[in-house]
């Protein structure tokens, strides 16, 4: 019983005081949510947020860039992530909110994964480095 | 719905971290006299890069104890662990787009969500100060929580509060209801426009944000030492045996000074930048004391804001190879009754700190703008 009321008191802790670098909620339009599948065309290791842009393709056979938002890249690349960990044309799929300004094709990250459902950069191998996405050839259709 | 809320994502993003870092081993606490490696002029040498990550938060939770038992930690670490293993499994990868009128979360993001826990780091271990598992950073007063506001400063954050110079959420999360909030980027706040971490990352004092990128680094000679944030890289310089500049001199983080005490580096600083101390605001209990975003509900119970005489005394102790002892009180007697006092490790890490440079891909400032500008328009045309 102790342990469950510390489990809960440390977790309370951590999702109270969590908060993004900016306000999602003035940047994304709740109203526009979105599903894109498209392949990485370059990523942007950057800060504030990591880009990950993406071309998707439409059901009239053209193709989109869209530009998602993920987090900030300083933890990841601690854990091993490189430049190379997402090479241009690894499959994914984002689900997330499109900018309020709906001339731009920008939305959230909410959540990022592999075309089979895993999410990006888990799964490491013992390297260290993650094995998801090392493999161009296997994300490749 | 799994993994779909941000609460969520950052309570993985804990647990994950929880089973994925050892806690740091900390040598030289105990019997023994340590005795730190030197710099040339004979002072202690207190350079390396430190994570100031921690689940100790700044206050103690009401009803917690001050002191948690190896075992009590270790059950806890054991009972996240398989929520960590569950925060990474796979989805579906034929799932549909979330919800319209947002996926309902709660937290910081508002209900669009946040991003996966795989980019957070919000710490793993209790902090560990002579061999005591603290449950919270301050130790002064003795029950780990701030001081009372005084009156005069309860009227102050109010007066804040209606002159709009701190913006109030609303309902729609994320938008703030401060007039001229989104007019143009200076009315935005430090963190978002690349100024200052957010939180109390820069401080000083400088404090774990529970999130992510909490390195910070140290640098020292004989005259100087530099103390770099990870968070937004802000840097201080603390001016050994130097005086501070008169009170309308006012630097961003204050301006630091600094002497030893034996083997102790203390860092004495005031002067804090006005916009700093404007934007004071602490949004969530248990967090710093800067705040410069204001998100969650009740802005006004969370409120905390110090005055222009904000005075922060800092101590840096080697206590080990591989740690310091940071300790520090903070004094306002325009803000709190009394001062308060608070300290944790810092412990070392082999790990570098990858260059901030917040500004270069800074859209998210461009998104917010242009949204505000967006909804102008949509309001007109109704």
């Amino acid at each position: 019983m102790k342990t469950t009321i510390l489990v809960v008191t440390a977790i309370v802790l951590a999702t109270a005081s969590a908060r993004a670098h900016h306000a999602f909620g003035g940047e994304f339009d709740a109203n526009r949510p979105v599903l894109l599948k498209g392949s990485v065309v370059k990523v942007e290791w950057v800060n504030p947020h990591a880009w990950i842009h993406i071309a998707v393709k439409q059901p009239d056979g053209k193709t989109e860039v869209w530009m998602v938002e993920g987090g900030s890249p300083n933890s990841l690349l601690r854990q091993g992530v490189t430049k190379n960990s997402l090479p241009v044309g690894t499959e994914i799929v984002v689900d997330g909110y499109q900018a309020r300004d709906h001339t731009l094709k920008r939305a959230n990250g909410r959540n990022i994964t592999y075309p089979d459902g895993r999410k990006l950069f888990l799964g490491s191998s013992g390297t260290g480095a993650p094995s998801d996405g090392a493999d161009p050839t296997e994300k490749k259709k | 719905m799994r993994h779909r809320c941000f609460v969520v994502t950052m309570m993985c993003g804990m647990l994950l971290a929880l089973s994925a870092v050892k806690p740091p081993t900390v040598v030289g606490q105990g019997a023994k006299p340590y005795s730190p490696k030197r710099m040339p002029d004979g002072h202690p040498d207190l350079q390396g890069t430190y994570d100031l990550a921690t689940l100790t938060p700044l206050e103690r939770p009401p009803g917690m104890k001050p002191v948690l038992t190896r075992e009590e930690v270790a059950k806890i670490e054991r009972a996240v662990a398989a929520q960590v293993d569950e925060g990474a499994k796979p989805i579906s990868g034929e799932r549909a787009a979330p919800p319209k009128g947002g996926d309902g979360s709660a937290g910081a993001a508002g209900n669009v969500g946040g991003y996966n826990n795989f980019w957070l780091d919000p710490g793993s271990t209790y902090t560990i100060v002579n061999g005591e598992i603290r449950t919270s950073i301050i130790v002064d007063p003795p029950d780990g929580r701030m001081p009372q506001l005084t009156p005069a400063a309860r009227q102050r954050i109010a007066a804040r509060l209606l002159a709009g110079a701190v913006s109030v959420p609303n309902n729609d999360r994320g938008l703030e209801t401060a007039p001229g909030a989104y007019d143009d980027p200076e009315r935005r706040p430090l963190g978002e426009r690349c100024l200052l971490g957010f939180g109390s990352t820069a401080g000083p004092p400088a404090l774990p944000n529970y999130f992510y990128n909490n390195l910070h680094k140290i640098v020292q000679t004989p005259n100087t030492v530099i103390i770099v944030n990870e968070m937004v890289h802000d840097v201080r310089v603390v001016r050994m045996n130097g005086q501070h500049p008169p009170k309308h001199i006012r630097k961003w983080m204050g301006d630091s000074i600094g002497r030893w005490e034996g083997d102790t580096l203390v860092v004495d600083t005031t002067n804090f930048n006005a916009d700093q101390i404007r934007y004071a605001v602490q949004a969530a209990p248990g967090r710093g004391l800067f705040m410069v975003e204001s998100l969650g509900a009740k802005p006004q119970d969370r409120l905390q804001g110090p005055s222009q005489d904000l005075h922060v005394m800092e101590r840096f102790t080697r206590v080990a190879d591989n740690a310091l002892l940071y300790r520090f009180t903070v004094e306002d007697p325009n803000t709190w009754v009394a001062p308060w006092t608070g300290e944790f490790t810092w412990p070392a890490t082999s790990e570098q700190i990858f260059e901030y440079a917040c500004h270069e891909a800074n859209y998210a400032m461009e998104n917010v703008l242009r949204g505000a500008r967006r909804r102008e328009i949509d309001a007109a045309a109704k």
